[in-house]
């Protein structure tokens, strides 16, 4: 189905399927909802205004998370600036990794996780917050970050192995 | 040949291709030390992704910024005749109005040819002339809502205020702005 992008209907289509998506995208990149939503809004009124034609809601899709995450990346360079004196003295705490069935986590987990995720250099964020967050596979994180496929698989095992030893590896529970 | 975390990775996104796909998942039947690696990472996999942003924490941004671009964006370009930077916040709301809406026009202009023109513009509202005031009124025959896919009260304003008109606005029967989230 062809969407274009500044005719009612289709951006409608496009903004529900896509809105939860871009908003992860955006939150897991810069971790603070107000600067999230902001950045989710510009990209759709910038969607909205570039009166394009897509040939898929998936195009449109790849379109939106792609200039929320250089947005989002955008934002986070500005800050890193700011408080990197900050983060020096700040130290990560230790998170256990079970291994075995699947149990829900603690919010004190997934503050340590959201921590160590926004610790990652940006290359490996980008491509670990698509894969995580935005449930894309290889082929369309390629496709939006512009990379090849085999350097998204790259990235994403260097970024894991970066936090699995943010979280703690020595604690890592294998029984 | 013991597997490596990068294959392990691949295979755990289930992106790994034939023929190395059945090779890993061979290897993990009989290898114990690549099997509870594999379990580490998945794990791993797990807790990253289950620390997401709930759809729940989304919903009412969702609804807020769609809301801010209909106000200042979709509404705006439903006719060209009027100009774009004519700014009401609220009067899009009024779309979803479920009774009326009465629109009392100043008198000060007003004359027959004034009323024709108002009466051109909002289609099939009735316009009576009472006096000096003119009432455009749409009742239950003619929703609001009929009027407003054509023209939003902003442009029917923005009309009226560009004739010189004084416009006096009375709502009736508007539902509460938090009742019209699901419309969104
Ligand atoms: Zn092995």
């Amino acid at each position: 189905m062809e969407v274009k992008s500044n005719e009612n209907e289709s951006f409608r289509l496009v903004y529900e399927e896509v809105f939860p998506v871009v908003m992860r995208v955006a939150y897991h990149v810069t971790y603070n909802m107000d600067v999230s939503e902001d950045i989710c809004q510009e990209a759709f009124i910038r969607f909205f205004e570039r009166d394009i034609e897509f040939k898929s809601v998936d195009e449109a899709k790849y379109w939106l998370i792609r200039v929320t995450k250089n947005l989002a990346i955008n934002v986070v360079k500005r800050k890193s600036r700011e408080k990197a004196m900050v983060d020096k003295i700040k130290k990560a705490p230790k998170v256990p990794i079970r291994s075995g069935e699947e149990v829900l986590i603690s919010s004190e987990t997934k503050t340590l996780v959201r921590e160590a995720v926004e610790k990652l250099p940006e290359k490996l964020k980008s491509v670990l917050v698509l894969k995580e967050y935005a449930d894309l596979n290889y082929k369309q994180i390629a496709k939006i970050l512009r990379i090849s496929e085999s350097n998204v698989k790259v990235r994403v095992h260097r970024a894991r192995k970066m936090l699995e030893s943010m979280l703690d590896r020595e604690e890592i529970d294998v029984s | 040949m013991c597997l490596d975390d990068q294959i392990l990775n691949t295979y755990l996104d289930g992106e790994l291709v034939e023929p190395w796909r059945t090779q890993v998942e061979e290897h993990l039947t009989y290898c114990n030390a690549c099997k509870s690696r594999f379990e580490q990472l998945q794990s791993l996999h797990y807790l990253v992704s289950s620390s997401r942003l709930e759809d729940q924490e989304i919903e009412d941004h969702s609804k807020k910024v769609y809301q801010f671009i209909e106000n200042n964006y979709i509404s705006k370009k439903k006719r060209g005749f009027f100009s774009r930077d004519f700014r009401i916040k609220t009067p899009t709301l009024l779309a979803v109005a479920a009774a009326f809406i009465v629109i009392f026009v100043g008198a000060l202009l007003i004359n027959p040819k004034g009323a024709a023109q108002t009466d051109q513009l909002i289609p099939r509202v009735n316009v009576a002339e009472e006096g000096r005031v003119v009432q455009v009124k749409a009742t239950d025959g003619l929703t609001v809502a009929q009027i407003l896919d054509n023209f939003s009260l902003e442009e029917i304003l923005k009309y009226l205020d560009s004739r010189g008109y004084e416009v006096d606005l009375r709502l009736k029967g508007l539902i509460p702005i938090d009742s019209v989230d699901n419309l969104l």
